[in-house]
Order: structure tokens, then sequence, then C-alpha cells
């Protein structure tokens, strides 16, 4: 209950800055509306079906990144890098009885949920307008079980990107290796082609990278492209990642904890 | 009783060095000097329940890392530490519930919302019961001036304003310990008087331990019995304000105005001038003399007006470094 009130003291903070919010919508919902016309470009030139995929699910599958975009991905690294860790905000967190991953992850969850709402909207207007063209999950089973790896992905991305942002304990310049994530992230998550699409090599390096269990194969899921066993297979993949990061997090944790200054403090 | 108590602490810290330019990049690259800086050195003291310590030192002197450290933010190189019973660098729940760090120049309360917001996360963080929240707001906010404005967004509010919602959302919890580092900082003199009362109220009602950093001499005047000075990482002092000064300070100012005028060289056999611009003088007299030498000069000289004044404290604090350095310590 305690923390339940602590998200929503959070989620207050989020409706206060809606404006934000849908900002940074609109941003993550550009993007896949582009590559959608050029896909539907590519459709009326070659055919019904590309590379296994009708027109239809290239559709939904962009549709849905506006939501993985906003929803699933979370955007803490740099204020964990930036704010806390090199300008010494952290001094605050560390200074009261509640863990710091918790206030982060209610903190984001709050502005993921509302701008993952802004992306659900967008997708049942889009449905209306255009039904033939959006496929979506609709077994209460797969549903049920969808939601659960939609969790286990903002989880995942969560703790990855908080590592990232606990590499400024050490490092002195962290735009670097935050860029080269992003970059890594948009091809391994499926944010530029579905990963079915992407040289065979590149699709091998994706299934044992974890990008892909962050937002592609959600996003399968919610397109009701999996089946029950390979959502299961989702979920325990997703586990296996989310509890080898969370080693991770108390390691780096504990390290960096020992060498935070407080500088700017 | 110790509430706080410290055995031989030091922190250290490594720092890269580098020389300027090009060709110092260069070297930096393949053969990278590191420098070890001794923030605080081996410094041991302690503090009883319901003490108000000033803790005092030019910038760099080891002052808010003692207090980071204390406070169970930084990890100590060696040493011994412990605060009403706990390591702090532990930190653990039932010890942060009963401590609070107050910095002057940061803040914890979110910018864009109205100060009660963070109060309203600080009482689920703290567990503090609503009825206890309730008083507490009410108590603290009335006592501060501040209870017409606990609903206006942070970035409304002035800077005293904003340090005095810095305290309530420190102390909503009731601290037992407070570190305080620079509260008064950037503040102007009717706001650091209302904080120092504030604190004092504080310090009284509550019995709580307060450990004070703060250039102005004026804080740890108004709040501080005891001080504890401290430069490069070492303690020079530790013991009564008075005594600092009585030490460091044997002398009073008497503040003269003249009704006519007179001569300079007569004004030597009172004392040492301090400063003579007609028709005022300021002369230096030892301690025990002042009063024989204000009867005198009024006796002896056209006075209009006179005062006997203390040293002031940061005249007195100003010295006292300026000495250590020069003995080397």
């Amino acid at each position: 209950m305690r923390y339940f009130r602590i998200f929503l003291i959070h989620f207050h903070r989020v409706i206060e800055n809606r404006s934000r919010s849908v900002i940074w919508t609109l941003l993550s919902v550009f993007n896949p509306l582009i590559f959608l016309c050029y896909w539907v470009a590519v459709y009326k030139s070659s055919g019904s079906m590309v590379g296994g995929w009708s027109l239809s699910e290239v559709t939904s599958y962009y549709l849905l990144l506006t939501f993985g975009g906003s929803f699933l991905i979370a955007h803490i690294e740099e204020s964990v890098a930036i704010e806390d860790i090199y300008e010494g905000g952290l001094v605050k967190y560390i200074l009261r009885p509640f863990s710091y991953f918790w206030d982060l992850y209610f903190g984001e969850l709050g502005w993921r949920l509302f701008q993952g709402a802004i992306g659900i909207m967008i997708f049942i207007l889009f449905s209306i307008f255009f039904q033939s063209l959006t496929t979506i999950v609709s077994s209460p089973l797969l549903i049920f079980l969808t939601i659960i790896s939609v969790i286990l992905a903002y989880t995942l991305s969560f703790l990855f990107k908080m590592l990232l942002g606990f590499s400024a304990f050490w490092l002195t310049e962290f735009r670097g290796i935050q860029s080269t994530a992003e970059i890594i992230i948009l091809i391994f998550a499926g944010f530029v082609v579905p990963l079915q699409f992407l040289p065979s090599m590149l699709q091998q390096a994706s299934f044992i990278l974890p990008f892909a269990y962050m937002v592609y194969y959600p996003i399968l899921a919610l397109q009701g492209k999996l089946d029950i066993v390979q959502i299961l297979r989702l979920l325990a993949i997703q586990l296996l990642w989310i509890s080898f990061f969370a080693c991770m997090y108390r390691l780096m944790w504990n390290r960096g904890i020992k060498i935070f200054t407080g500088v700017g403090q | 009783m110790s509430v706080i108590s410290i055995s031989h602490l030091s922190r250290h810290y490594q720092i890269h060095k580098k020389e300027p330019g090009f060709i110092g990049s260069l070297k930096s690259l393949f053969a990278r000097k590191y420098e070890m800086v001794k923030a605080v050195d081996d410094i041991s003291f302690s503090i009883d329940e319901g003490e108000v310590i000033g803790f005092i030192g030019p910038n760099g002197a080891g002052k808010t890392t003692t207090l980071k450290c204390l406070s169970g933010l930084l990890y100590p190189t060696s040493g011994k530490l412990s605060v009403i019973g706990f390591t702090p660098f532990d930190r653990k729940h039932s010890f942060l519930k009963q401590i609070s760090l107050v910095m002057g120049q940061k803040n914890q309360l979110w910018w864009d919302l109205p100060a009660m917001d963070t109060f309203l996360l600080n009482k689920e963080i703290y567990q503090i019961p609503t009825k206890r929240f309730t008083e507490v707001v009410e108590d603290l906010s009335v006592r501060l001036s501040v209870k017409d404005i606990l609903h206006v967004p942070v970035r409304k509010l002035s800077l005293g304003q904003r340090m005095k919602m810095e305290l309530i959302a420190a102390l909503l919890h009731s601290p037992r310990v407070l570190f305080l580092d620079e509260p008064t900082i950037g503040l102007d003199v009717v706001m650091q008087k209302t904080i120092r009362d504030f604190l004092k109220e504080y310090n009284e009602t509550y019995n709580a331990t307060i450990i004070l950093t703060s250039h102005y001499m004026g804080d740890v005047e108004a709040l501080c019995k005891r001080v504890v000075v401290i430069n490069f990482g070492h303690i020079l002092y530790d013991g009564l304000l008075s005594d600092l000064v009585k030490e460091h300070a044997p002398y009073k100012i008497i503040k003269v105005i003249f009704s006519e005028k007179v001569e300079e060289g007569k004004l030597s056999e009172y004392g040492e001038t301090k400063s003579f611009v007609f028709p005022e003088w300021e002369v230096r007299i030892k301690h025990k003399d002042a009063n024989d030498a204000a009867a005198r000069i009024l006796k002896h000289l056209p006075v209009e007006d006179i005062t006997i004044e203390n040293p002031q404290i940061e005249d007195v604090i100003a010295g006292f470094f300026l000495a250590n350095k020069k003995e080397g310590k």
C-alpha cells in the first residue's frame, strides 16, 4: 500500500506536467509513422506479403511501436548519470529510508503509463479509421500473459537504463556510452525494422542480446503473432535477463556508492 | 551522553592531475598522474545529545566532508564513526529515520509542484502517521510563517521561502540529529535571523542535536556555545566559542565620537588606534584595561558619544586561522 501511495504521488507530478508527456509521446510517434509510410510504398510495389509479413501486420507493428517507444523504454539514464551522479542529486535519495531503485521505478512508471496511454489512444484511433490495417491479440489468456510480458519488458529496460546511468560512477563522459546504447537499442529492439527483416547475423545477435525482449517480442505478443508457448518462453527469457541485471545493479550500486563523493552538493 | 562520536576519522580522495595544454593532455593519455587529497585527516571528537555545535573553517577545510561522513553519504577511508548508535555508512533505515541533512545550496523539493507534495512524499517515505504529519506541518509552517504558501509551486517562491520549506521537509520526521550545511547561504539578514531563531527553538523544543557549518559567524554566534574549528582536514580547536574569542581576541574596541578637534598624537596614550577620521576614533584596548581607559577618555577628551564593543567574531576567527597558518598547523 505504501508503494502504491508513493506511486500515486509521483503520478500526480506526471499529470501536472502533462504537456511534457504529450510532446514526448508525439516525438515517439513520429519515427514509426515515417517507417510506416515507407513500408506502405514497399507493399504497393511488391505485393501483399513481404518477408512473410502482411501490410496489416507491418502497420500494426509500427503503430504498436509508438506504444513501445512511450511505455516500454525507460528514459532515466540521463538523470541518473548527470543530475544524480555528476551533479550530486543522489544525496537526497540515499539519505531517505527508501530504496533509490523503487523511488525511480515508480517515478518513471508514472511517466511511462501516461505516455503509454497516449500511445494506446493513437492506436485505437487508427484502428477505428483503418480497421483492416490493424491486428491485435484477442484471446483472454494471451492478453493476460502479454500484459505480464509488457510489465517485465518495462522492468528490463528500466534496469538496463539504471546500469547505463551507473556507468557515470566511473566515467567522466557519459554521453558517448549513452549515444552508443541508443543506436544499439534502435536496431536490436526492432525500432527500425522488425528483427525478422535483419540480415541473419544481426538476427542471431538480437536473440542473445536483451533488447529484443524489451520491445520487439512484447510487440509481437500484442499483435497476436506469438502463441502461448512462445509467450511463456519470452517471459522466461525476460526473467533471466532481469535476474542478471538485478545482480549487476547490486554489484554496481555497492561499488559505485563507495566512490560517490556528492560533488556539486 | 554522546550521540555522535568520531574516532580518528580520515577521508582521502584520489584526484587526477594534468598539465595544461595539448602536450599535457597527451602525457596524461599515456601516464596519468594521481594525487591523494586528505580532505579529513585523523579527526576525533564527540557530541552530546541536545548540543548545537558550530563546525567552522575556510573553504576546503573538510567541514562538508565530515558532515557527509556523519550522515552516511561518504564512506570513510579510515576511523570509527557512531551516530545515535549506528555506523552511518550502513545507512540502515532506522538510522536514516532519525537524522536529516540540510544543504543550503541544494534542495529536495520538487521544483514544479507545491512544497506540500514533497511533504506528502516524505510522509510516506518516513512512514509518518497522518495525525502526526498534520500536527508537525501545522507547527512548523506556523513557526516559519509559511502556512499560506504551502500550496504554491516551489518555483514561484523566493529563496528565503524555499529555504523554510526545505527545513520543514527535513524536519517532518522529527530527526534527533540534524546536519546543517550552510543553511542561511544567500539569504538576507532578516531571513538569516528568522532561520536562526527557528533552529534555536527547534533545538530547545525537540532536544535535537545539531551540527552546523556556516561562513556566517552570526549563525554560529547565535546558535552554538561550542565550536569545532577545522582547517586542512585537521581540528585546530574544540571548545567554547567564548573561550576562543577570549584567547584570540584579548581586547575590546572603544568607539568614540568627538565634539571638537583633538590632536592625533595625544590619542596614542589610551591604546592602539584602529582608525581615526574626525570626529570618529576607534581604539583597541586590552580586555582588563577597557573600563579604566573608557573612564580616562571621558574625563580628558571632548567626547560626544562612546561605546565599548567586543571585536567582530569574523575578525577573531580570521585572526585565528592566520595565526595557525603562520605556525604551520
